[in-house]
């Protein structure tokens, strides 16, 4: 599911990522974004799958932080899209990445960014200590 | 005279038409999809899909959405 570099710190992300989903039941699928565009953890096993939402995520938060300069802002801290099918929820991380998150419509979304922000910490601490960000 | 005001009027009122029903058919794609951004600072930007930004960004968000992170 993970391909950091060491062996500990991606066990320790897929970790954190699995006790996510545990806790927030209306996560479909679940993500984590290097600010290097990295895609460290990912619910595909498939690497075809992992590449194409890597790179799709990628190229959202390119957007995203485009729209925030255009507004006169750095970059958003959390974003949340509505697509009519489903969520994509994305909180920042302290190194630029994202803990990206989809649900389907009928999600309670407030509960899971909720969940997200507490895994955030979590998240950053392990990638701090793998020196992956 | 009167025949060729008459077509006109005619012609008109089916221009009218599938112009309102145009309008009426984007307004409703457009309707599907909304993005909100939350800054540092706390305040926040709303962007809805009948904007350029916004169908970008709701555009590939519901193909993430699809095929999964």
């Amino acid at each position: 599911m993970t391909e950091t570099g060491g062996a500990g710190t991606a066990g320790e992300l897929d970790r954190v990522v699995a006790d996510l989903r545990a806790l927030s039941e209306d996560i479909e699928s679940c993500a984590v974004l290097s600010g290097d565009r990295d895609l460290l953890s990912s619910s595909h096993d498939s690497a075809v799958d992992r590449e194409r939402a890597g790179a799709l995520l990628s190229a959202l938060l390119d957007l995203s932080d485009r729209a925030a300069r255009e507004g006169g802002k750095d970059q958003a801290t959390q974003l949340r899209v509505d697509v009519g099918e489903g969520h994509l929820l994305l909180v920042r991380l302290d190194g630029g990445g994202v803990l990206a998150a989809t649900t389907g419509s009928d999600a309670r979304v407030g509960l899971v960014l909720y969940d997200m922000r507490n895994a955030r910490g979590e998240v950053d601490r392990v990638l701090a200590e793998g020196g992956d960000q | 005279m009167k025949k060729l005001l008459r077509r006109l009027v005619i012609l008109g009122a089916i221009a009218g038409g599938i112009y309102a029903v145009r309008s009426y058919l984007r307004g409703e794609t457009s309707a599907t999809g909304s993005a909100q951004m939350v800054f540092d600072d706390g305040s926040t930007r709303s962007l809805a899909s009948n904007t350029a930004e916004g169908r970008e960004l709701v555009d590939i968000a519901r193909r993430i959405v699809e095929i999964g992170l």
